[in-house]
């Protein structure tokens, strides 16, 4: 046993040093002189603004689309679901590059869909509606398949004992459903968040990467690398670190509470 | 008081049902697991889609959505919400459908007294043991003053001790309000307990029914 131990921690060691090698790398090419100059510059704090703004209000349209489809999924049977089950889980093993790819044929001027928006003056690419449309498609997927299992995990028989007492479905999904599965949505939403936060291939198709229209934190990365200035570059990659770990605790800290609760609840959800 | 009556139930398990229960009268269904005891009650509920017609007080509720049909229903889980309090559980029983004027705070209290549980008001469902967990949960349906109510074996879990004294404080209960009471179980004891009338329920029909002092095979 204790030889299995040691050989199965080789690999385990393997991957969480090449994680820290690359965070270890990025931080030693931190210009910490000029980072504070780097972090205050207009260019980092239009990106970072950009960013915040933008995954914000994704998250907050992914959640009200992905919500209800969730709860749809867990709860229903019908046919095809297998089939939807895929395409909604697609977004997460393909590169959201691909997808920029396709929205961007589907939206461009040439597009179905496209031209007749550019007809009645709508206009999603290189703008910031497309890099909403990018984290939007990124986030969704993320959050449908979370909060689906968030809500799986909720009995359904409370919401019937809710509907026995006089609530009509829509206040037991609100009132029962919604808050028993708090911490699981919780956690979808800070996963989305940090999906949208950190999403670069769609908006690049979508939105292009233009400096000081389009550039979010990931865009600004891959800009400054291009134009050799590494120290901005380096910068918005830190802000991003940052993010995405206080992101990651919080899903952590909400993953253990819920542990926690389960373990002295003698009598769970399910 | 709600009088009932269910006229020719069909679903997968029930095989045309009738059952007439008068207004304030108990009846409980017998039967072994399986036997279709427990849909009836879901049907009744309007948490199962049948076919047939089903009056409350004469009134033809068979389309009804659960949450219109006014009435009580205690299962055997309970089915506490446990992210409300056991006063926020009576709350949420009081609102929708209460008469406008009505003071909810002391409908609670009044239904958690009723309940032999007000002492556990600011309590937390997973802070309950067994017997406590099915006095709020009765607290719960009587917050509603319902004219029917609707027990699913909900004192199965309990030991023999609380389980009589839960039955004699439920009889009399309901006699005082005047519910009527549709009752399933697989204890004839309980069904003897609580009951007026006894039904015997096998293969989806209501086989025989008789005076709860001879308990129906």
């Amino acid at each position: 046993m204790r030889l299995l131990v040691w050989c199965f921690a080789l690999p385990l060691v393997l991957i969480a040093l090449l994680i820290l090698g690359a965070l270890a790398s990025l931080l030693l090419h931190l210009p910490w002189q000029s980072l504070q100059q780097a972090l205050l510059s207009e260019e980092t704090r239009f990106a970072t603004l950009l960013s915040l703004q933008t995954s914000l209000l994704s998250l907050l349209i992914a959640l009200c689309l992905g919500v209800p489809a969730a709860w749809l999924m867990a709860r229903q049977q019908f046919a095809g679901k297998v089939w939807l089950e895929t395409l909604l889980d697609i977004p997460l093993v393909t590169p959201p590059l691909v997808a920029g790819v396709g929205l961007l044929f589907l939206l461009g001027h040439r597009g179905t869909l496209g031209s007749q928006l550019a007809q009645w003056g709508i206009e999603i690419l290189f703008s910031t509606t497309g890099i909403l449309l990018a984290q939007i498609y990124v986030a969704a997927s993320i959050i449908v398949r979370t909060a689906r299992a968030a809500f799986a995990e909720v009995d359904a028989d409370y919401a019937r004992m809710a509907w026995t007492l006089g609530l009509p479905p829509l206040w037991s999904f609100l009132l029962v459903e919604v808050p028993m599965a708090g911490r699981g949505l919780a956690a979808a939403a800070v996963l989305g968040w940090a999906r949208a936060l950190g999403e670069f291939g769609a908006t690049l198709m979508l939105a292009g990467a233009t400096r000081m229209k389009t550039e979010t934190l990931p865009m600004s990365v891959f800009l400054n690398i291009s134009s050799g200035e590494t120290g901005l570059a380096v910068a918005s990659a830190a802000i991003l670190l940052v993010m995405a770990f206080v992101l990651l605790l919080l899903t952590r800290l909400l993953a253990r509470r819920r542990t926690i609760e389960i373990q002295h609840d003698p009598h769970p959800a399910r | 008081m709600t009088h009932i009556r269910l006229d020719n139930i069909g679903c997968r398990i029930l095989a045309g049902l009738s059952l007439h229960v008068d207004s304030g009268q108990a009846v409980a269904i017998l039967g072994p697991s399986g036997s279709g005891k427990s849909t009836l009650l879901k049907v009744i509920a309007g948490l199962l889609p049948a076919s047939g017609k089903l009056y409350f007080d004469h009134q033809d509720i068979s389309k009804q959505s659960p949450h219109q049909r006014g009435l009580a229903y205690l299962s055997q889980d309970l089915h506490l919400f446990p992210h409300l309090s056991v006063k926020r559980n009576l709350w949420l029983a009081l609102l929708f459908g209460c008469p406008k004027g009505i003071n909810k705070r002391e409908r609670i209290r009044q239904a958690l007294i009723q309940a032999r549980a007000e002492h556990l008001a600011e309590r937390w469902p997973t802070q309950l043991s067994g017997g406590e967990r099915q006095r709020v949960a009765l607290a719960r349906c009587l917050a509603r003053q319902p004219g029917l109510m609707l027990l699913d074996e909900p004192f199965s879990s309990l030991d023999p001790a609380n389980k009589q004294a839960l039955w004699q404080e439920l009889d009399q209960l309901r006699r005082q309000l005047g519910m009527t009471l549709i009752l399933v179980t697989h204890d004839p004891l309980e069904a003897q307990a609580l009951a007026d009338r006894v039904y015997n329920m096998a293969g989806g029909q209501l086989l025989s029914h008789d005076d709860p002092a001879v308990p129906a095979d």
